[in-house]
């Protein structure tokens, strides 16, 4: 039994079948990538799993429990956190307010405080400061400890590099890596080296479906196979 | 001209005499607070929930009714002051706590099931609540022969019967004169914005709830029930459209009437789109604005400056559309959201 497994998951918005049968696997402890073009339904695949947009067919099983039907605030509770694309901050809520919000049934929440502000100092200077004024990196460091400090054993992470400048990629990087340790991630990621740096394992995916899997020991950056796969 | 030179004499008047305009502005600061505990429910709900609820002033003035009739029941009457002032307060704790679980049930039951519907839906929703509300108090006034079948007499002799005699007159402190009863309106209007502020801000819950404001979707994500933060905030909102009938029932412009709940109604949509959509921060300063323009116009009337009896219908509604001209999104609003600092 996987820890997380998705078994023809077929999800539609509206009249748009985006999901056309997507089965992926991440076990306990593993980092998986999921790869592909923009729009090829990778975010969907993740708001599928939260239940954001449940799928209209197909299982989502986490330690073997199905999530589908779910609320979003279930499958949290359930072990599952989210650093979405795009970062989506409570933007008018300071910083310390914002890891707060990530902590809604935690009983020791200064502990949690405590472990984001261990993992990335810089929050603990701004813990007073509106999340919106924060810089780009920064709300990414934020939206990283979010997740980090949420009694989560599977992360579902979105474009973390997304619009960062390349030391601050490091950083995020170093971060994911660190967190890897504890907790079982689902890696979206454009930024190929970075994907395959980080992840165990990797899938592809096309037109709504999973058309390619394997090792990332196997295949590099600049694999061909990958890149006929990613290219525009 | 003379006419016109008969007002500012009575402006001049009025601005050089610091009594005159401490009386304008004490009953400005009492209007203001009553208009913020008609406002902040609905302001909190359309905030959190994007929910136009026309049932508030339905809840407002069966709030009323209710208090009336509660402390009629009580005995009141023959009470002292002190005594009668406690009976208010619990009246309007239970009051609260009525109109909290009819909010819920409504919440649960009708409101829910059409969030994933355009507005329309809602706004025809609670209309039709609010219509049916209406209704249905009247139909209990005329069987009861409360108000004699004129809707417009209002429910006197519950006031009358119920306020003590302490709040009913005037107070000289030096030269300045204010109502009795503006006081507790003041101390109620304050607790009511203490409340909330603290709730909001100094609460778990608060939390949860401008973190729902925000972004509903990432709420969620982080484990938040946001449909149970919907229901604690739609039953808080109609709690204080209840409990702000208990003191309109003893406030001698407002009383009780079936007409109370469109009548709080209209001045609380002002107010809240003055303020802002969503914003409570918004819906203080707009109650304050509102409540001195209203206390102004008052007194423009009592003097004689103004013979026309809707100026201060008139200013406040003015308000309402330089400000949508102007600044459509209401002095603190926020596109898309509510800011509940």
């Amino acid at each position: 039994m996987s820890f997380l497994e998705l078994e023809d998951v077929q999800t539609y918005y509206g009249q748009s079948h985006v999901l056309q049968g997507v089965d992926l696997e991440v076990d306990e402890g593993e980092v998986v990538a999921l790869l592909g073009r923009n729009g090829v339904g990778k975010t969907t695949t993740i708001r599928s799993i939260l239940q954001l947009t449940p799928p209209r067919s197909g299982d989502v099983r986490f330690r073997g429990e199905s999530l589908v039907g779910k609320d979003t605030h279930e499958v949290a509770e359930a072990g599952i956190g989210w650093i979405p694309e795009g970062r989506r901050m409570f933007a008018r809520l300071s910083v310390e307010e914002n890891l707060r919000a990530a902590v809604p049934n935690a009983t020791d929440v200064d502990e949690a405080l405590g472990t984001a502000y261990d993992t990335f100092p810089i929050l603990h200077e701004r813990q007073g400061q509106r999340a919106g004024t924060l810089s780009g990196g920064q709300q990414q460091m934020l939206a990283i400890a979010r997740g980090l400090i949420g009694d989560n054993d599977l992360l579902l992470i979105d474009e973390p590099s997304e619009g960062l400048a390349p030391q601050i990629v490091s950083d995020v990087g170093r971060a994911l890596l660190s967190a890897s340790q504890e907790v079982s991630i689902l890696l979206v990621e454009q930024k190929l080296s970075l994907a395959l740096d980080l992840a165990d394992r990797f899938y592809v995916m096309d037109h709504g479906t999973i058309i390619d899997s394997g090792e990332t020991d196997d295949v590099t950056a600049g694999d061909e196979r990958l890149r006929r796969h990613l290219s525009a | 001209m003379i006419e016109h030179l008969l007002i500012l004499g009575d402006l001049l008047d009025l601005f050089t005499s610091p009594s005159r305009l401490i009386a304008v502005l004490i009953e400005g600061l009492a209007k203001a607070s009553l208009y913020v505990m008609i406002a902040s429910g609905l302001t909190l709900i359309f905030g959190l929930m994007d929910v136009i609820n026309f049932a508030h002033g339905a809840f407002t003035m069966y709030g009323a009714y209710m208090a009336g009739g509660l402390i009629l029941a009580v005995g009141a009457a023959e009470m002292g002051f002190a005594m009668v002032v406690v009976v208010f307060l619990l009246v309007m704790l239970t009051i609260f706590l009525v109109l909290a679980l009819v909010g819920t049930v409504m919440e649960v039951s009708l409101i829910r099931r059409l969030y994933e519907y355009p507005p329309i839906f809602q706004i025809l929703l609670t209309f039709g609540i609010a219509i049916t509300l209406e209704e249905f108090m009247r139909m209990f006034v005329e069987f009861q022969g409360i108000n004699n079948g004129q809707y417009r007499f209002g429910w006197e002799t519950p006031r009358l019967e119920t306020v003590p005699t302490a709040l009913r007159g005037a107070t000289d402190i030096g030269l300045v004169r204010f109502e009795n009863i503006h006081v507790l309106e003041i101390l109620l209007g304050v607790v009511t914005i203490v409340a909330i502020w603290t709730f909001l801000n100094r609460t778990r819950y608060g939390l949860f709830v401008r973190a729902g404001v925000e972004d509903e979707e990432m709420a969620a994500a982080l484990g938040i029930n946001v449909k149970q933060t919907f229901t604690v905030v739609f039953a808080i909102g109609s709690g204080i459209a209840g409990a702000a009938g208990v003191i309109l029932m003893w406030d001698p412009l407002w009383s009780v009437s079936v007409p109370l709940a469109l009548a709080v109604l209209l001045p609380a949509f002002v107010i809240v789109i003055v303020g802002g959509l969503g914003s409570f921060k918004g819906t203080v300063v707009a109650s304050l604005l509102v409540g001195m323009i209203d206390a102004f116009g008052t007194w423009a009337f009592q003097t004689g400056a103004i013979t026309f009896t809707g100026i201060d219908d008139m200013m406040i509604f003015g308000i309402l559309v330089v400000m949508l001209i102007l600044q459509p999104r209401g002095l603190f609003g926020v596109e898309g959201q509510g800011d509940h600092g």
